[in-house]
């Protein structure tokens, strides 16, 4: 354990050193995750307009500061759990730089597990006073419970880190395919519709809202920001979190079995 | 005597490569149908090398080294054979082989880019669990061999290709490997770097029975550091043996410099060997070993000398002559 402690300060402490180096571009990453939610909060807020003031589709009604307080807890869980690793592992073995990695005594991950931690707590503290500032702008309607943003916690977590390793699965596709931009963009284009990035799935039509709640991309962030608005229905919740267990211990499975056979695939094209 | 340190047989290396001539209407044909060619970059070598030997791994471009060594690293799974390292295959990459060997690629960086070496260096210390005590003393002992203390603290994108590459080497040492894997370490660096990083891994050697395999294309990096060398070319072992015997077995010539008194003389010296070089009356000829005595006596009787010296070839010209020759030892 105390090993772990020691090289996760120390890959954090040059992760944050390195991220300090390009803190303007860092920047920019961070405030780029904050336009997606703002666009889909503002065309929502229109529609709202323009339809009397809420929308409804079957027992669910979303009011103008209902969007507010969705799009803005989104906007927070979607940068919490963010990672880029999809995008960059594919030229890491192009390149042959990911041959030093695998020669140290520790599996990569960690070093960019630590490199993902870096860039939020960067940018966490760059955003936060922006978030405080959104939340006085668009007065969001505050959450209908207590006890439902608490159960928010774990839910962010397990979040997080599946997130985190189905990202890497798709990430780890590179062994086979040096190409990987088209999966990327798959992947990236189903999140931004199943993930509630575009809209609450509750808002979704029918079939399409069953197709992301028991898909993956719920899991990742929608689940965590219904449970802090108070907004997911008590009898629901369990399901909730087995399917966020299920996904997460199916993204472990794959993660390992995906690693396991791409090492060995890992050959002519950069080692 | 010892068990081998590095024990490989019969090893094995082969890649399916995607081909297609050059074009468009090659490219589309080979969207519809691909050929594929298997390129074996290794075709089963076999050797051993004892714990605190240093030996020169040699062979023209494409000719499989630094593919064994990935092989031997861990990086790479073999097609075929085996190989055991301080008694651990390889490519299973158990965290305590890894944290026993160190590989050194002259194109390629450990260090992250952004930020000074010494961050990487205390990354290290967590991941190979240096003791702090060791750790310090193996740094102090690097900042002084290797001249460090002005280039730790500068980010490594600002440092130059031997500045760097001398980081690289501390990085790789830090944990004191016990086996040592260096692919073209002086690659691109100047002479005097060159033979500042070749002193430092004799140093090491010599210091901490460091087991060394190393790859270079300066033949002084092999001669300064190696007794023994192995050659592979295309794939397969040519030799492996002392360096100093090799052109005994492979080039078994010997280089006769004349410098004769008429330009007539100079002009006969071809029908007593081959000519390798000529320059006015000075020609160099090259001899096969057992017959460079009677030659040159023949050649001091018939001929007006004005001054012949014998020598062997050199390191470079031997390798030459197998690569272009592939002459199997």
């Amino acid at each position: 354990m105390t090993r772990w402690i020691q090289i996760y300060r120390a890959q954090l402490k040059v992760g944050i050193a390195a991220m300090l180096q390009y803190r303007f571009a860092v920047l920019i990453w961070a405030v780029w995750g904050f336009v997606g939610p703002l666009i889909s909060l503002a065309v929502w807020t229109a529609a709202t307009a323009s339809r009397g003031g809420s929308i409804s589709q079957g027992a669910t009604t979303f009011s103008r500061a209902d969007f507010a307080a969705y799009f803005l807890v989104f906007m927070v869980f979607s940068h919490l759990t963010m990672s880029w690793d999809a995008m960059e592992f594919a030229s890491r073995i192009r390149d042959g730089q990911l041959s030093p990695q695998l020669l140290k005594p520790i599996h990569p991950i960690h070093r960019d597990v630590a490199a993902n931690l870096a860039f939020k707590i960067v940018t966490s503290a760059m955003l936060l006073p922006v978030w405080g500032l959104l939340i006085l702008i668009f007065k969001p309607t505050p959450p209908a419970n207590l006890w439902q943003p608490i159960l928010a916690v774990p839910a962010l977590l397990i979040a997080g880190v599946m997130r985190y390793l189905f990202n890497y699965c798709v990430a780890l596709i590179a062994f086979w395919t040096t190409r990987v931009d088209a999966i990327n963009q798959l992947y990236f284009t189903l999140d931004s519709f199943l993930s509630g990035r575009i809209a609450p799935l509750a808002l979704l039509p029918l079939w399409l809202g069953t197709i992301a709640t028991y898909s993956p991309f719920r899991s990742m962030i929608s689940f965590p920001v219904e449970l802090a608005l108070g907004r997911v229905p008590p009898s629901q919740i369990p399901l909730g979190f087995a399917l966020q267990i299920f996904w997460l211990s199916l993204s472990v499975i794959a993660l390992r079995k995906m690693w396991n056979s791409g090492i060995r695939q890992y050959s002519a094209v950069g080692a | 005597m010892s068990d081998p340190q590095i024990r490989v047989d019969d090893l094995k290396k082969s890649y399916r490569v995607h081909e297609r001539e050059a074009g468009t209407k090659a490219s589309i044909k080979s969207l519809f149908k691909r050929t594929y060619k298997e390129v074996e970059a290794v075709k089963g070598v076999s050797f051993t090398i004892e714990p605190g030997e240093v030996v020169g791994f040699l062979g023209p471009n494409g000719a499989g080294k630094t593919t064994t060594l990935k092989m031997l690293s861990g990086l790479l799974f073999p097609t075929g054979g085996a190989a055991s390292v301080m008694g651990y295959t390889p490519w299973n990459r158990e965290q305590k082989y890894l944290r026993h060997i160190s590989l050194v690629m002259g194109n390629r960086n450990q260090l992250m880019w952004d930020i000074p070496a010494m961050d990487s260096f205390l990354v290290n210390r967590a991941v190979y669990q240096i003791p702090e005590k060791q750790f310090q003393e193996t740094l102090d002992e690097l900042i002084a061999l290797l001249d460090l203390e002005k280039l730790l603290k500068k980010p490594v994108r600002g440092l130059s290709l031997g500045e760097r590459m001398k980081c690289e080497l501390a990085a790789a040492l830090l944990h004191r490997p016990a086996v040592l894997f260096l692919d073209e370490p002086t690659l691109g660096v100047d002479v005097t770097m060159q033979v500042r990083i070749r002193q430092f891994i004799g140093e090491q050697n010599r210091k901490y029975g460091t087991t060394v395999l190393l790859t270079s294309h300066y033949m002084a990096d092999v001669t300064a550091l190696c007794k023994r060398v192995i050659v592979i070319h295309r794939g397969a072992l040519l030799y492996d043996g002392d360096l100093s015997a090799l052109s005994d077995r492979i080039a078994p010539f010997k280089l006769v410099k004349l410098d004769f008194e008429t330009p007539e003389a100079a002009q006969k010296a071809g029908d007593y060997g081959l000519v390798t070089e000529q320059e006015e009356m000075k020609v160099t000829l090259r001899l096969p070993r057992e017959e460079t005595s009677s030659t040159v006596a023949r050649l001091l009787a018939e001929l007006p000398v004005r001054d012949l010296t014998v020598e062997d070839p050199s390191i470079e010209e031997v390798i030459e002559q197998v690569f272009a020759s592939g002459v199997s030892a």
